[in-house]
């Protein structure tokens, strides 16, 4: 079955209403996804799930590859594919529902930078500690990223993703940054996080919007993931409103819920939120 | 005691102190600050040792240790120049480089043109296009992992969000005279520098260019800081004593 179609976000009739089959595909949760793949899931999921978008979350080994833009995670509504949040937002927005209305326009300019400060330092980050840190790389990642296929495609498909991002770490000038700075660069924008969300229960107002979902999945996903070191989730720890934040949301939109979608929120090797 | 710095960048032209963002940014924070610092204009690359691009992220800390311009923020505002630095690094910058580097027409007659006309000889018949084959792969590698999608529909897709970008930025400045009030900070440093070189080169595909000139407050904030600051059109500074050299790229090592 070929799930591989073009999406032109724009030009998609908005008159179809959401489906109850709307299907998120992602790697396999146990043994396959890893940290930056599970945290852009979460962000998807955690947004649907603000949008009261009903969406079953199915794993597949080669999720990356049936993907449109060849990044997870992405869904199928009716005959339609969209991948990664910002499509999946526009798309949503196309059919009708929206977090963002309520904001002015300087909100909306704060909103999308935000987001934009999430995906530049926190997924780099992540994917710098999945593919440029040998410990992380050896231990965690190859084993993982080549798990449902044999051997030597294991190794191939994992070395030729290691070599995919590290091009482009060393285009971005991270290439050369050392674990320690990388750190640095998670601990500072944490601190951003922290100091625009405050004591509000929100980044905006009192109601979510798909920053929220962005900064949970990623925030969440690290906190819970068991990684060779807890430095990476100690630099968050040290932010106790973030802590608060993700469990609030956590407690809201995921327990309670769908069995599949709060199992999705935690990986196999993770820990709940103590 | 603080010894004068030494920076070396890319000559100024289409009247601009400097034509390459990243050294824009760091005269412009120097400038903003008053850090004192002596300006080699160069327009042979080969001079500067282990050149590396984007020597914002190393050599702004650097001078921010004695001069800084963000003191006065509050911390929710310097929470605010981290997203839209990350904002601009991400949508806008990509389609900079694409609109002087890629697109066709505006590198042949334009870049092209104007680096190797400010080059020596014999680097001016083979350097621009090494830079061009460089910049071409720092895009593909930014943008290009959408490997199924039709080029010209990831190229349209670029500049819709680039577009969106400056009118978020138009937005946000509002009427005000910089980002965070009546004093500049380094957001207003880094954003000057991007948008600077676009408002003054005269391209001849100016898709972003026009959209950037419909932003009026956009146009006026740069056109100011550009008199303000730069009134000489990037002549030298008044007499400074060169102790300490820096070159930009040397810069991260401390």
């Amino acid at each position: 079955m070929s799930l591989v179609a073009e999406a032109f976000v724009s030009q998609i009739a908005a008159a179809e209403p959401w489906p109850e089959n709307a299907v998120l595909y992602q790697q396999l949760k146990e043994e396959q996804i890893l940290l930056s793949d599970n945290a852009s899931s979460l962000a998807v999921q955690a947004f649907l799930q603000m949008c009261n978008l009903p969406v079953q979350v199915v794993c597949r080994a080669n999720a990356e590859y049936m993907s449109p833009s060849g990044k997870v995670p992405f869904i199928r509504v009716g005959n339609q594919v969209v991948s990664e949040l910002g499509p999946i937002v526009q798309f949503v927005k196309a059919k009708g529902h929206s977090l963002s209305d309520g904001l002015d326009e300087v909100q909306k300019a704060e909103m999308k930078a935000y987001m934009e400060l999430v995906n530049n330092m926190l997924l780099t980050a992540e994917l710098y500690l999945q593919w440029c840190d040998s410990t992380t790389v050896e231990e965690i990642t190859h084993p993982r990223y080549g798990s449902p296929y044999p051997w030597p495609l294991n190794r191939i498909l994992a070395y030729q993703k290691q070599w995919e991002v590290r091009r482009k770490m060393k285009a971005i000038g991270w290439a050369g940054k050392s674990l320690e700075q990388v750190f640095d660069d998670v601990d500072q924008c944490c601190q951003a996080l922290s100091q625009r969300l405050g004591t509000q229960f929100y980044f905006f107002n009192k109601q979510p919007t798909e920053l929220d979902a962005l900064v949970f999945g990623h925030l969440f996903t690290i906190l819970t993931t068991q990684l060779t070191s807890d430095e990476l989730s100690e630099k968050v720890k040290n932010y106790s409103n973030l802590v608060t934040f993700c469990r609030r949301i956590e407690q809201q939109y995921f327990e309670g819920h769908d069995k599949d979608s709060s199992a999705s929120a935690r990986s196999s090797k993770g820990y709940l939120l103590s | 005691m603080a010894a004068p710095m030494e920076l070396f960048c890319w000559a100024g032209g289409w009247g601009l102190p400097s034509v390459d963002p990243d050294c824009l940014a760091v005269l412009t924070y120097a400038r903003f600050t008053g850090a004192p610092l002596k300006v080699h204009k160069v327009t042979n690359p080969w001079r500067r040792a282990g050149a590396q691009d984007n020597p914002w992220p190393h050599t702004v800390p650097f001078i921010r240790q004695k001069y800084n311009a963000d003191y006065d923020l509050s911390a929710r505002q310097g929470a605010d120049t981290l997203a839209f630095v990350s904002l601009l690094e991400e949508k806008l910058l990509p389609v900079l480089i694409h609109t002087f580097w890629v697109d066709a027409k505006n590198y042949v007659e334009h870049t092209r043109k104007w680096y190797a006309e400010a080059m020596p000889f014999p680097l001016n018949f083979f350097l621009p296009n090494r830079m061009h084959k460089r910049q071409l792969q720092r895009l593909q590698l930014m943008w290009g992992d959408s490997c199924l999608e039709d080029e010209e529909e990831l190229e349209k897709e670029m500049y819709r969000e680039a577009l969106e970008c400056l009118t978020l930025l138009s937005q946000r400045l509002g009427d005000q005279k910089f980002f965070f009030g009546d004093s500049p900070a380094s957001l207003d440093a880094f954003v000057f520098s991007h948008l600077a070189p676009l408002l003054k080169a005269r391209l001849p595909n100016g898709k972003l260019q026009q959209h950037l000139k419909s932003l009026q407050n956009l146009c006026d904030y740069c056109t100011s800081i550009l008199s303000l600051y730069f009134p000489w059109d990037g002549g030298e500074w008044p007499g400074l004593e060169p102790r300490l050299l820096l070159c930009w790229a040397w810069g991260r090592s401390q």
